[in-house]
């Protein structure tokens, strides 16, 4: 039973692997880019649980920046994926300066937020 | 300029001065006399002489007079009123029991004398002030333990007491040597009544009765709770001297000499001149007299006041106290002058440190509550004035930008935020590189 | 708005009829501000109640001290001797709105004094509120539809009552708020554009300063996607439209100072987070399945779930036991009072005590959306044909407001735009289905010749009858009409063709059933149209300061509160402090200028206590309360001489019942008599000695000689008394005010014996009353 589980999972594995080598590049450096924001917004999840609380507003705005920012990179990646049927009038670009513009006000709000 | 400066500097400090040491002179002036009868003003020459050497201007009415008057125009016409008028059953003029109590409600100061037999009106004047004389008309208080050796052996009405209240502001830093001698009525104060204060109780073995007919029933008034005179403070500052006995202001009394029944000693002169001038003077508010001025605060190591406080700020109290000696204001000193910074309940209570000229001062921290406090100072002491100030001032919680910036804790977040950013900028340029591809 | 079709002649009726809905929107916003000026007609320009006076005086202190100084401005006025952090506690949205509309207006050289601004604020709102409607039921139903719902939003009773002129609280522009969020949100989802999902956040953001009612919002937006998740409706469009939102929102509605940390504490919001993890679980879900074969697929849910479902226990039973061990699981009273009808009257006196708290009764209904009650299901069953995520959006709002405002009088506000929204899609359905079947059959009528129904020219040309038919009745009623034309030129573009024509094959009635139909349709507007105007000038309008009665001698104007607190601000000092009920504490301070002990921000539990404690304590004990307060003055609003019904004698029980709540001396037992609140000569002797009851008849007999109160309809109980501790020092021309001050301790205190010449001894019987030496005696 469990030798099948691995068995099966390794299978998954591949399979997953070899389905996402066919994403194209900048897709993948879009989920490069969320790995980043992810990665950083776990860091501070540790470090707030080993410093503590203090500056609640720091660590939200810290957080939080790190979520939005992988959010908002998910979203760009829904709309410029061209495999993406709901989204084929939706150019591009159109969706790149959508992706900028939020950006934009998300690290306005947090650079208020933060100090 | 700068003598401009300086004479505007002087300009402002002018009404200052004045008015803290020239204008406000609490010492009565003229004083209305009503008297019995103009025999009185002769047998008890010794006592308003002593009034008059002080400076006061004596006006001596008949109390039936129907001329006098305290009042005229709404504007008082005397500083205080001497009752020696014992019997009086109605004041001629406009006066009348409400009239007096009005003149001692706007700030005025009043000796009453009673004796026995004291009329109705003369007993209520007393009762309102809170003096309760014993309400049997022909009662004396009578001692027979304590009584004045007299040539004649009598009933033992003439009293010689020494039983003074301890307190230097009434009676004087001098001790009282000889007993004082009374002849009258005695009364009683409520003892919950925080405004009034026995000065010459009577002895433990006193009693009041009517010394005439035999004591059928226990007296009303025993003991060391007959007050002899007592003195009444309003809580505007107004002084009462309410006496049981006249001719404990006369002449007589003042020159004879005094043995008390028990005692070896013989005293060449009662007490009664010593213990009435010093008591009149405290009535008349030569003495015990306080006021507070120049009521400061600020933060420390600023000057101004400032209209509001935040919380945690270190500030600096000040207040000048002085009291009158009855020509000038001396400097008070004390150390039990406590400031309260209070809001429904005191937060701080600090005791003033004091440099002796009368300038009393403390600091301390705002507590962390926000809400509008008060500065508080209470100072009720026996024999003076009541002090009550109080200054209310609002306490502020931090301003948004007063919190600590930059934690260091917090580092950690702002690199994440930052990188955040720059990892933005990184990942527009090689997203907007790797397009044409 | 650029139709398909290919002909010249539609595309130009089109631009005509987009032309002719901006008109018809311009009409609708000039109709919604025009219809809420009754009130300054009728009055005056006044600020009206007791809210829109602390939203008024700050304000001015905004416009006078800037933003800055407002954001940490600590008032030391109100809440004596506490204070309030105002910035810190106060929905700032819509106090910056005016003040920003002020200083707009004030740059461009029109100088309008900051209390015309403020009066006028809810009506411009309003107007904004009905475009809003407008884009959201677009974006639902089409344009018809839209153009529908804004004209009934703009005069929905409901609505009205809290946004005529002058009322200027903050549900007038937290109304327009929500709507444009909701709009946004839709629009997100219909379209998928991050640019929206940005607009939507900054909605969001604005209402979250303007109302505590946001908590709607960020409970609503995540159960409808729930919903979604649930029906198997998820796309990437709802990820988009909601992913973005809860980040940006939570961090914009953090930075509002009175939710702060709120944001992220509290259960309200919790919602959201929750359905903010599940969409990303089922949005990677999506992916893998999108780029897996179906196999591996399989696979790999047997092996997540597995996982996944011991890692969701532990979330979820950290999450429970972290809002458990929270005092009120965490929830605010006001929350709680919703989802738990019965928990504010069994637990916080004060909030119970507001009417506004209350449950509505069934008039209510009745008057607030009148005939929309009975449109609403025919709504919901035209947004469940077809079902889009849009229009199930709007049904599940429907749904929850209808809930809410069975809770709570006040949320009757949010149940009216979605009211109005459901009735404006059913009432353009409805036209559509009515005209279209006599479309079909009048040319039949007229010449035999055969039409073709999908025939968009025979159309038009029919539509002009229907609004030559219809327009002799109000102009209203012809905006729908004429709405209904344009309504049918979208019909062919919004639905496939066939479908619509084999729709309207289907509906197809009889001629004159249509006809008769249309007719009571007509009716029935009238009738909500002449109801909301009645509504707006007479039900709405009174500014409740200045109260007017009509009886057979003509108009009575009661202006008697701004006298009495005129009085205050000329007869006292700056500094002194008044107490009284907090209800009239915003008042006090904004128009008097005088520092009160407690006002309608309820925010301190204790301070209303003490004052219902004062108010119902015996005169002596009651001295002794606001003489620890350093009260001056007391004030009393008394109606019974001109009957005045909501007077505070009829709120003392509340008074009582929220002392008693900290005060355990003061039961509510003692002033009832048998359970009945009585205030005649059977009431009970703790009744009748009470402060209240003292203040609020003092010298009452004098008016009439039988002390007869015209709001209780009977005599009082005890008519001829003194007060010992409190003296008299205003009372207004009808009663209604009555302002007394606080003696003085005695400057003197009386001996014991009496003042007549009694011989009985005074030794030690009586006299103990007067213990300690700031009490005063009689």
């Amino acid at each position: 039973m469990a030798k099948s589980t691995s068995k099966d999972a390794q299978d998954l594995l591949r399979a997953l692997w070899s389905a996402y080598s066919a994403t194209p590049t900048n897709l993948k450096i879009i989920d490069l880019y969320v790995i980043f924001a992810v990665f950083t917004a776990l860091i501070q999840v540790v470090y707030m649980a080993l410093v503590g609380s203090f500056p609640f507003n720091s660590f939200l705005s810290g957080v939080l920046s790190c979520v939005g920012t992988a959010v908002l990179a998910v979203c760009l990646r829904i709309q410029v994926n061209k495999e993406n049927k709901e989204f084929k009038d939706l150019a591009p670009e159109r969706a790149f300066a959508d992706f900028v513009l939020c950006n934009l006000v998300l690290h306005l709000v947090i650079m208020n937020f933060l100090g | 300029m700068a003598k401009l400066v300086v004479f505007l500097t002087l300009i402002s400090l002018l009404p200052l001065l004045c008015n803290s040491f020239s204008d406000d002179k609490p010492s009565d002036r003229h004083i209305l006399v009503l008297l019995d009868d103009f025999a009185i003003k002769s047998s008890h020459s010794l006592f308003f002489k002593s009034l008059q050497s002080r400076g006061f201007d004596l006006d001596f009415k008949l109390a039936d007079d129907p001329k006098i008057s305290l009042q005229r125009y709404g504007q008082y016409l005397y500083d205080g009123l001497i009752l020696f008028c014992p019997t009086i059953e109605r004041f001629g003029g406009s006066i009348d029991a409400a009239s007096i109590l009005d003149f001692v409600d706007s700030g005025h100061d009043l000796i009453v004398a009673a004796d026995s037999n004291a009329s109705d009106l003369i007993r209520e004047i007393a009762t309102e002030c809170g003096v309760d004389f014993d309400e049997d008309p022909a009662a004396l208080v009578v001692d027979h333990t304590g009584y004045a050796i007299a040539a004649t052996e009598g009933d033992h009405t003439l009293i010689a007491a020494d039983g003074f209240i301890k307190s230097n502001v009434l009676l004087g830093s001098k001790k009282i040597e000889a007993p004082v001698l009374f002849r009258g009525i005695g009364h009683s104060l409520n003892p919950s009544n925080s405004l009034v204060l026995k000065v010459l109780s009577a002895s433990p073995s006193a009693y009041s009765a009517n010394p005439k007919s035999k004591l059928t029933s226990p007296p009303s008034l025993t003991g060391s709770s007959i007050s002899l005179v007592s003195v009444v403070q309003a809580r505007n500052n107004a002084r009462i001297l309410i006496s049981g006995s006249i001719s404990m202001f006369s002449n007589r009394f003042f020159r004879s000499g005094v043995q008390k029944a028990g005692s070896p000693t013989k005293h060449d002169k009662s007490g009664n001149e010593q213990f009435l001038t010093e008591l009149s003077k405290w009535v008349f508010h030569e003495r015990g007299h306080l006021k507070a001025v120049n009521v400061r605060h600020h933060k420390v190591g600023e000057v101004e006041e400032p209209a509001i406080y935040r919380i945690n700020d270190d500030l600096e109290y000040s207040v000048e106290i002085y009291e009158w000696s009855g020509t000038s204001w001396k400097p008070y000193v004390a150390d039990d002058v406590q400031v309260q910074f209070y809001m429904m309940s005191p937060y701080i209570l600090k005791t003033m440190s004091t440099d002796g000229k009368g300038h009393f001062f403390t600091s301390f921290k705002v507590p962390d509550v926000y809400g509008v406090f008060q500065f508080k100072v209470e100072y009720q002491r026996l024999g003076y004035t009541s002090l009550s100030l109080s200054k209310q001032i609002p306490v502020r919680p931090f301003r948004h930008n007063e919190y600590e910036r930059f934690i260091p804790a917090a580092y950690p977040y702002y690199g994440a935020a930052f990188s955040m950013m720059a990892g933005f900028f990184v990942f527009t340029a090689v997203h907007l590189y790797n397009k044409p591809t | 708005m650029a139709a398909s079709d290919a002909s010249n002649g539609s595309s130009f009726r089109n631009a005509f009829g987009s032309v002719l809905s901006f008109f018809i929107l311009i009409l609708i916003g000039v109709l919604a501000f025009s219809i809420r000026l009754f009130s300054v007609i009728k009055y005056e320009s006044v600020i009206h109640e007791f809210d829109p006076y602390f939203n008024y005086r700050v304000t001015q202190f905004l416009t006078k001290n800037g933003i800055y100084d407002f954001w940490n401005w600590f008032d030391d006025r109100t809440w004596y001797p506490l204070g309030r952090v105002i910035g810190g506690t106060v929905y700032p949205g819509l106090t910056l709105t005016a003040g920003t509309l002020w200083w707009l207006l004030n740059s461009l050289n029109i100088p309008l004094s900051v209390e015309t601004v403020c009066v006028f604020t809810a009506p411009i709102f309003s107007a904004f509120a009905s475009w809003a409607t407008y884009l959201l039921t677009k974006e639902v139903k089409g344009s018809g539809a839209g153009l529908t719902a804004a004209a009934l939003l703009a005069m929905v009773p409901s609505y009205m009552s809290r946004s005529v002129a002058g009322s200027y609280d903050n549900e007038a522009v937290a109304i327009f708020a929500l709507i444009f969020t909701f709009y946004l949100y839709v629009k997100t989802l219909n379209t998928g554009s991050l640019f929206y999902a940005t607009l939507n956040a900054i909605a969001y953001f604005y209402m979250v300063c303007s109302w505590g009612g946001y908590t709607f919002i960020i409970n609503l937006i995540p159960m409808h996607v729930l919903l979604c998740i649930v029906t198997g409706r998820y796309s990437s469009r709802l990820y988009i439209a909601y992913a973005p939102l809860v980040v940006l929102g939570t961090l914009l509605a953090s930075l509002v100072p009175v939710v702060g940390f709120n944001a992220v504490m509290t259960s309200e919001h919790f919602a959201s987070f929750l359905v903010f993890i599940i969409i990303h679980v089922v949005a990677l879900v999506y992916y893998i399945r999108g780029i897996l074969s179906p196999k591996m697929f399989k696979v790999a849910v047997t092996l997540v779930v597995s996982v996944g479902l011991a890692v969701c226990c532990a979330t979820v039973a950290v999450l429970v036991a972290v809002v458990a061990s929270s005092p009120t699981k965490g929830w605010s009273g006001r929350s709680l009072s919703l989802l738990d009808p019965t928990y504010a009257s069994k637990y916080i006196p004060i909030i119970a005590s507001v009417s506004e708290h209350q449950p509505p009764t069934w008039p209510s209904y009745f008057m607030d959306i009148n005939v929309l009650a009975f449109l609403v299901p025919a709504g919901i069953i035209a947004c469940f044909s077809p079902l889009s995520d849009a229009s199930s959006f709007m049904v599940l709002y429907i749904v929850m407001s209808v809930y809410f405002s069975g809770v709570m009088v006040r949320l009757m506000l949010v149940l009216a735009p979605a009211a109005c929204i459901m009735s404006g899609i059913a009432l353009s359905q409805a036209f559509d289905v009515f005209t279209s079947s006599i479309k079909f059959q009048l040319p039949n009528l007229l010449d035999d010749s055969p039409v073709d129904v999908n025939d968009a020219t025979s159309d038009n040309a029919v539509a002009p009858t229907a609004v030559a038919k219809t327009s002799k009745s109000e102009d209203t009623t012809k905006e729908r009409t004429s709405k209904k034309s344009k309504k049918k030129e979208k019909e062919p573009v919004e639905k496939p063709p066939s479908k619509s024509q084999a729709k309207k094959r289907l509906l197809v009635l009889p001629l004159e059933a249509s006809i008769i139909a249309i007719f009571l349709l007509m009716l029935l507007g009238a009738f909500y149209v002449v109801h909301s105007v009645w509504a707006a000038a007479e039900a709405y309008s009174a500014p409740s300061i200045v109260l007017t009665s009509r009886s057979h001698d003509g108009l009575h104007v009661f202006d008697d509160f701004r006298e009495a607190y005129a009085w205050l601000s000329h007869n006292t000092e700056v500094d002194d402090k008044v107490a009284s009920w907090w209800d009239y504490g915003y008042q006090t301070t904004a128009m008097a200028n005088r520092t009160v002990i407690v006002d309608n921000n309820t925010w301190n539990n204790t301070h209303i206590a003490t004052v219902g404690t004062a108010m119902s304590s015996p005169e002596k004990a009651a001295w002794e309360i606001f003489q620890s307060l350093d009260v001056k003055y007391v004030l009393v609003v008394f109606g019974g001489l001109v009957g005045y019904p909501s007077d505070d004698i009829n709120k003392f029980l509340w008074m009582v019942r929220i002392g008693g709540g900290v005060f355990p001396h003061i039961r509510e037992a003692d002033y009832l008599r048998d359970g009945n609140y009585r205030i005649d000569s059977m009431a009970t002797p703790t009744m009748l000695n009470c402060l209240m009851y003292k203040l609020c008849y003092y010298r009452f007999v004098e008016t009439d000689g039988q002390g007869f109160d015209k709001v209780r309809r009977t005599e009082i109980g005890k008519k001829h008394f003194k007060l010992t501790h409190f003296e008299e020092v205003f009372t207004t021309h009808h009663w209604m005010v009555r302002i007394y001050k606080l003696k003085p301790p005695k400057n003197r205190i009386r001996g014991k014996a009496k003042k007549s010449k009694s011989k009985t001894s005074s030794s030690s019987t009586s006299g103990s009353k007067r213990r300690g030496t700031k009490r005063n005696p009689f």
